[in-house]
């Protein structure tokens, strides 16, 4: 009995070492930060000692969370009150909703917020103008196709959807092994399928009026034409459950023909070895529509906090300050392999990295998800209802149902 | 003659076909491990090859070297022990005691008390995350491995209780009852008769808390944000990123994570047999 | 005896003082929160998880109506049902075969504690791993051998992936049932084969009239358990399908997972846990009615 006690105290005496320690006379800024990759977790401990030792005053706490569990992890806290000073995420509206943001230019210096592309931070503005988070990086996607596999093919890399049938077919004519187009409509990122296909039709998740318009007969003509090529054969075989890193990894290892994805692509491909050489080009939009191309934004923003003190917030600017100084997060960007959200950043990556320009360029000028009241809901909803087609469910009806849904 | 003929080739049948249904069943449950060797030992590319091979055409042996550079494996692997183990010992002294109570004494509520203890499992773990995220927090316990050794502690309550009870139970009392007319009291008779004798079943019940302690995952992913008291479950997934999941280093270290599990099995398996014996006899 | 001695107040407490510690222990780390797991299903919820005001039946009311969930019951008690039944026979029929002594039986019962030594999420990404069409070890394996040509698409249906994923979870719950019927068997006093075979008994006639009965109330409570956590099962059917697509291969447990983390609707999740605990507690106390008195008489 008494070793059992001595061997509890042992354990609990070394549990409570794992407690965090708080210094009281120090201001302390929590981050919860998305882990991008495997590096993500080692700069921002980096990003943390430089900090502190500029600021000894301040206590920068960041715990870096993967993206599959990103959202439980929040959620969790912020149920219990226990939501971190900032967060970086991709979507903002769900706490903007429930009224948990302070407005960027309460924390954000303005000598940071002028280094913002405008066009990202319209992105994250209310109908009064407001911003309400800032973005950290963003991501275009672009089409990608394997240009061996096309030339057996005999054919040209495609620009409308009638040429986008048609290569398909002559792909799975010259090689059977390959599959002609890469399509993800699972739970991961189902929401991008229907955005490149929609928008590329002119429809949308919203109308002109930016209200949910989801069953647009842009939007069925739209699905119509990716479900023909699925139900004929010709893309990978599992849409519902192939994500986009499947597709990825499959287009590096010559499996798959064409693809929509990001610059990461191209980091897949020379990690396989540089088996395949590709080419990337605008997203095939159908006959007479102007073509879309597609943002990802990742963003930042801070929660509000009873009883925050000025000293408090002005630590906060602080940290923000830090992590958009030029010099260090270009660097992080080109880490990343993303596409930079500000100004100077953007320049400090093309002197590094001159491929960057189509990409900031192609980013510039993209369409990105809606920050509407109701997103989540949306985006869930699109992808669930993209399944039904692929279970064979009428897709009128499907679109209908969930515009219905989300409207009514 | 004939007939003890008969009767030796029938043994030899049943033999053989023991073996060879042990071993088909070995390989069978071998394979998804096999699996993940011959990819923690392959590159990206090697294991994305459509026309790969099973085997890697190179191991990459340097795959389990590097997951002990690229995340601190050796801290997460000493905070999964002490999770482990720390929840193994308070569910031991909370189940114990009640087990005693329920198996050696007669009380009001005995019936109420073992339902209980069932319908304190039907809720998945993921189900109450913000429920005991709150608790945790009122306790001031966020963030330590102490939160997790308790919460995991709590979720076990039930094996341990109703194992160790059909342990003791199928134990005869009346050694413990001399015992007691000898001068000892209830404790240090079930100290000193009770629990030496019931030893198979306790290591059975210890095995049981470790292995869910050690491989639970959702519960501390929640509660433990500092990347250095993570336990190893939830510290691989480094290598789980938005960009590129590094199936190499997350099935190195995934093996990495079984052998711990699988000597200390090894050790008491003698015990672990005759000790789940008394597991549910009087369930 | 009790009856003849006088019941002091210490007599009277003293069992309740044994049970505290597990009591308390339980109590305030899963009572509690079941207990927010409740308050949130009759609460409104705002989309980060706030509670915001009583809703009555509101949550309970959208769940129930909403067209998904009668698939997802039935998808529940599919796996439930497969899972434990299947599991079970086999984890049985196993513990007859590791019964028997045998050279390297140690390492057989060593290697059988795998499945269960290792996290569930790894275990299904390896499965995942496995069956896949392009790269699937299990084509590769199967090409190597010459046994198929061209890879063979193992998860055309959602029905097959449900199939591979109960698989899964059969895969994992065997070495639980076998350690606990292998211990059962362990206790039989081998007197009874032995007047068995002087009756000239069968292999089969044994293994129902003795081995079975014998065998049963250890497996009972084991099985018990095992259909709660089978139910509530989450990391299998996460990592495989995440319920994809269209909820076809979702259990209970995801479903809620994903109204509460990606859907935003804490409330109604809450609602669904709730439902599940009841058909849960229904089945439970089935048992527990006809076992825990016969155990208290």
């Amino acid at each position: 009995m008494k070793k059992i006690i001595a061997m509890l105290l042992a354990v609990m005496m070394l549990a409570s070492l794992g407690t965090a320690a708080f210094a009281e006379d120090k201001v302390t800024v929590e981050v919860i930060a998305a882990q991008y990759g495997t590096k993500t977790a080692d700069w921002w401990v980096g990003f943390e000692e430089k900090f502190e030792a500029a600021n000894a005053d301040i206590d920068l706490v960041v715990e870096v969370v993967s993206w599959n569990d990103i959202n439980t992890v929040v959620d969790t806290r912020i149920a219990n009150e226990q939501q971190p000073d900032l967060l970086n995420i991709d979507a903002y509206m769900k706490y903007y909703e429930s009224d948990l943001l302070l407005p960027a230019s309460d924390w954000c210096s303005e000598e940071t917020y002028a280094k913002f592309y405008p066009a990202f931070l319209a992105e994250s503005m209310d109908a009064e103008g407001t911003v309400w988070a800032v973005p950290d990086l963003a991501s275009a996607r672009a089409l990608y196709v394997n240009t061996d596999i096309l030339a057996e093919a005999k054919v040209e890399i495609p620009t409308t959807w009638a040429e986008l049938r048609a290569a398909c077919e002559a792909i799975k004519e010259a090689c059977p092994d390959v599959y002609p187009w890469g399509v993800d409509m699972t739970t991961d990122e189902g929401q991008a399928a229907f955005a490149y296909y929609t928008w590329n039709n002119g429809g949308g998740f919203v109308n002109a009026d930016r209200e949910w318009a989801l069953n647009s007969a842009e939007n069925v003509e739209a699905m119509e034409f990716i479900m023909g090529l699925i139900n004929d054969g010709l893309t990978n075989s599992d849409p519902a459950n192939d994500t986009r890193y499947a597709l990825q990894d499959l287009f590096a290892a010559g499996k798959l023909a064409m693809m929509i994805g990001p610059t990461q692509v191209e980091q897949y491909v020379a990690d396989a070895g540089n088996k395949v050489n590709y080419e990337s080009a605008l997203i095939p939009a159908n006959e007479g529509k102007a073509n879309a191309s597609m943002g990802v934004m990742d963003r930042i923003m801070c929660f509000a906090e009873e009883g925050r003190s000025e000293a408090e917030l002005a630590a906060i600017t602080k940290v923000v300050d830090a992590f958009y100084d030029d010099e260090p997060y270009a660097e992080w960007v080109l880490m990343e392999n993303f596409i930079p959200a500000t100004i100077p950043g953007g320049e400090l990556c093309i002197e590094a990295n001159p491929d960057m320009e189509k990409w900031v360029n192609l980013v510039a000028g993209a369409q990105f998800y809606p920050s509407i009241e109701g997103w989540d809901e949306v985006k869930f909803g699109v992808i669930d209802a993209q399944q039904q087609m692929l279970l064979g469910e009428d897709i009128q009806e499907v679109l209908d149902i969930l515009q219905e849904e989300v409207a009514g | 003659m004939a007939d003890n003929l008969t009767i030796n080739w029938k043994k030899l049948l049943t033999r053989i076909l023991l073996y060879f249904s042990v071993a088909v069943i070995c390989v069978i449950i071998l394979y998804p491990y096999f699996v993940m060797a011959c990819t923690a030992l392959k590159t990206r590319a090697e294991i994305f090859d459509p026309n790969g091979a099973i085997l890697p055409a190179s191991p990459i042996w340097s795959n389990f070297v590097d997951i002990w550079t690229l995340a601190p494996m050796g801290k997460y692997l000493l905070n999964s022990v002490i999770v482990a183990g720390g929840s193994t010992i308070i569910a031991m002294l909370c189940g114990i005691p009640a087990a005693y109570a329920l198996a050696r004494m007669k009380f009001k509520g005995q019936t109420v008390f073992l339902g209980f203890i069932i319908v304190s499992q039907m809720f998945a773990p993921v189900v109450l995350l913000i429920g005991i995220y709150k608790v945790i927090k009122f306790l001031g316990m966020t963030n330590t491995l102490l939160g997790l050794i308790f919460i995991n502690a709590a979720f076990n309550q039930a094996f341990t209780v109703w194992l160790l009870r059909g342990t003791f139970m199928s134990i005869s009392a009346e050694m413990e009852q001399a015992a007691t007319i000898d001068g000892c009291n209830r404790v240090q008779a079930m100290l000193r008769i009770l629990l030496p004798v019931a030893a198979p079943g306790i290591v059975t019940t210890l095995i049981f808390i470790f292995i869910n302690a050690w491989n639970e995952f959702t519960v501390a992913l929640c509660l433990i944000s500092t990347d250095t008291i993570k336990p190893l479950t939830v510290g691989i997934n480094i290598f789980n990123g938005y960009n590129i999941i590094e199936w190499q280093y997350l099935f190195a270290s995934s093996i990495v994570a079984i052998i711990p599990v699988v000597i200390l099995f090894m050790s008491i398996e003698k015990n672990l047999t005759s000790g789940l014996t008394a597991g549910g006899v009087k369930g | 005896m009790r009856k003849n001695k006088p019941r002091t107040l210490l007599d009277k407490t003293e069992p309740y003082l044994w049970i505290l510690p597990s009591v308390i222990l339980m109590a305030i780390f899963i009572i509690v929160p079941i207990g927010s797991v409740f308050q949130m299903a009759f609460s409104e919820v705002n989309k980060a998880g706030i509670i915001k005001g009583f809703a009555g039946f509101e949550n309970f009311e959208k769940v129930l109506t909403s067209s998904k969930f009668a698939l997802v019951l039935k998808n529940t008690a599919v796996w439930t049902v497969c899972v434990v039944v299947i599991s079970t026979v086999l984890g049985f029929i196993l513990a007859l075969l590791l019964n028997n002594a045998f050279k390297g039986r140690k390492i057989a019962r060593a290697i059988v504690v795998f499945p269960w030594a290792t996290t569930l999420v790894i275990q299904a990404s390896v499965w995942k791993f496995i069956i896949n069409t392009d790269y699937g070890a299990l084509n590769t394996l199967l090409k190597t051998f010459g046994i198929i040509e061209a890879n063979i698409n193992w998860i055309p249906t959602p029905a097959a992936y449900f199939a591979w994923e109960i698989a899964c979870g059969i895969f994992v719950t065997i070495p639980f049932v076998c350690f606990t019927a292998l211990s059962g068997l362990q206790s039989i006093d081998s007197s009874y084969y032995e007047a068995a075979d002087i009756d000239g008994a069968t292999y089969w006639q044994k293994l129902f009239k003795i081995t079975i009965p014998l065998v049963k109330p250890s497996l009972t409570v084991a099985t018990v358990l095992n259909i709660i956590y089978v139910f509530n099962s989450f990391p299998i059917i996460w990592t495989i399908t995440k319920g994809d697509p269209a909820s076809r291969t979702d259990t209970i447990v995801t479903y809620l997972y994903k109204l509460a983390f990606l859907n935003s609707k804490q409330g109604q999740a809450a609602a669904v846990s709730v439902i599940g605990f009841l058909i849960l507690l229904a089945c439970a106390s089935v048992y527990m009615v006809s076992t825990l008195k016969k155990g208290d008489e």
